[in-house]
């Protein structure tokens, strides 16, 4: 991991973003600074209300900040955005009900025209790295929630996007489920290698995933706490049990306490 | 197979038992009015089932042929109709400003009686096929369009958002996402205005034409009580006219949007 020379893909500096209205001003994020290298697991870490989301949203120029930069790999988020970096997974899987799995798999490869044979390649080998061999040609609706997901995350992946851009994707399943799903992202994430930013209000969760935790505190959001977590991959069950798990996660919750 | 098996004894044998037990009951109160109440026009006010049948099976050929003229003429406005209503419903989701334009002359339209309006556009077209025509058409396009446009509009932000994510350029939004997401809602427009356009077809054939199922229909109440049963059964051909044209539109949204929630098998392989 530590082999490759880094360069920042994802530099965010000063950012911030207000909503106003006629009767009131909402800080939503405040002096946001923070850079990203290429490859890197990353989590967005906070409870309700502390503009994860809205940063999230902010690196995939769904919105537009009020102050501040956005860099993507040196270009603007909306440059990226146009040039198809980002593959984006929601908290809902938003697949399309008049599609089947693979179509909604092939989705974005139908916007870049890429040809039919070669979507067909592209999806079953994405249904193979999700686990969902054989699930190609049923409906969204006939999927459990855990497997909806997993499609969510093989049409984000589809277009090889070098930014992987998760918002609480896993917080609609149960902890079983989402314990799974996490092993299995760390597993997928170990095959194609790209950048992710995962949102959660989990501290498990994101300890168990990522390089790094940006602590996010609520009213004005902001940059509470950086954590780097040291711990070795490949992550399994076992890293869940370790003492270095717990005391990420002791860590991590005390930088909650002073908030 | 647990689908068929709902269908065999969970819907088609209370249907049956539904429809024989009303025939049964609607004999009996014709009985009851000719023999025992001895009503004067018992006949008229409810013929016996049985003859108005064999009047139907008598004159089977004209009661066809009549029928299938008014469906035809109903058929054609409804198609012209539902295409305006939906080329309207996408020009307004496309430009609010030609829904500003079109939307209250759309509503206001759907305030004339038809009543009123037949007779005004015989007057003007001369044509009672195409006067059958235009009202079909007429009234099929405001339930299509409403209905249409909400579909178009009311598509999830977070599908849109995805599509944005991918640079997707705006007829691949229409097309990918805000057409297929309109289905349920033109269908349900569709299906509200099928058997509507069939009756203001027959309702144009009775102010004055030489086929159709109005037609008939009109001529045998005019010529009293000996002609109750042939009255009669042009009236359940109306209203076959109308199930027929609602459950082919019912048909064809199961071929073509068969995704929605309520095609979904209820038993289904969740996993």
């Amino acid at each position: 991991m530590e082999t490759a020379k880094r360069y920042p893909e994802i530099e965010l500096a000063n950012v911030g973003m207000r909503y106003s209205s006629d009767a009131s001003e909402v800080n939503a994020l405040q002096e946001i600074s923070l850079d990203i290298a290429k490859g890197e697991f990353v989590s967005l870490l906070g409870p309700s209300g502390c503009g994860k989301t809205t940063l999230l949203r902010l690196m995939a120029d769904l919105i537009q900040p009020t102050s501040g930069s956005i860099k993507v790999s040196g270009k603007s988020a909306k440059e990226a955005r146009l040039a198809r970096k980002y593959g984006i997974v929601f908290q809902n899987p938003v697949l399309y009900d008049w599609r089947r799995v693979e179509e909604n798999i092939a989705l974005p490869l139908e916007m870049m025209g890429v040809k039919k044979s070669e979507r067909k390649r592209k999806v079953a080998e994405l249904l193979e790295l999700v686990r969902l061999q054989g699930f190609g040609d049923k409906y969204p609706w006939q999927l459990s929630g855990g497997m909806q997901q997993r499609v969510a995350i093989a049409r984000a992946l589809s277009m090889e996007p070098e930014i992987l851009l998760m918002d609480e994707p896993f917080s609609a399943l149960d902890e079983f489920t989402r314990e799974r799903l996490n092993e299995e992202l760390l597993s997928i994430w170990g095959q194609v290698n790209n950048t992710v930013v995962f949102v959660t209000h989990s501290i498990s969760e994101s300890i168990f995933l990522s390089d790094r935790v940006y602590v996010l505190s609520p009213h004005p959001g902001r940059l509470s706490s950086v954590v780097d977590i040291p711990l070795p991959r490949p992550r399994n069950r076992e890293t869940r049990n370790s003492p270095e798990f717990f005391n990420l996660i002791a860590r991590i919750r005390g930088s909650f306490e002073g908030v | 197979m647990k689908g068929l098996r709902f269908l065999r004894y969970g819907r088609l044998l209370p249907a049956m038992a539904w429809g024989l037990g009303l025939l049964i009951l609607w004999e009996a109160a014709s009985w009851y009015l000719l023999q025992v109440r001895q009503v004067p026009l018992a006949q008229s006010k409810l013929p016996y089932i049985h003859e108005v049948l064999s009047a139907f099976a008598e004159y089977g050929d004209t009661l066809v042929q009549e029928g299938a003229v008014t469906f035809g003429n109903a058929g054609l406005g409804f198609l012209l109709g539902a295409a305006a209503g939906a080329l309207l419903a996408i020009l307004m989701s496309l430009s609010k400003w030609i829904e500003h334009l079109a939307f209250p002359y759309a509503v206001a339209s759907q305030m004339i009686p038809i009543l009123g309006l037949a007779p005004i556009l015989y007057g003007i077209v001369h044509d009672e096929r195409v006067a059958r025509v235009l009202i079909a058409g007429y009234i099929t396009f405001f339930p299509v369009s409403i209905n249409m446009l909400r579909g178009l509009r009311g598509v999830e932000p977070s599908a849109l958002e995805l599509l944005y994510s991918y640079a997707a350029k705006p007829w691949n939004i229409y097309f990918k996402l805000r057409l297929p997401a309109s289905l349920p809602g033109l269908f349900s427009g569709l299906k509200i205005a099928a058997p509507l356009a069939v009756t203001g077809a027959i309702l144009v054939e009775l102010m004055g034409a030489r086929h159709g199922i109005g037609v008939i229909m009109l001529r045998n109440l005019y010529y009293g009580p000996s002609h109750t049963y042939m009255f009669w059964s042009t009236v359940i051909v109306g209203a076959l006219l109308g199930v027929a044209s609602y459950a082919l539109i019912g048909g064809l949204e199961r071929l073509i949007a068969p995704w929605q929630p309520e095609f979904r098998d209820k038993g289904g392989d969740r996993l």
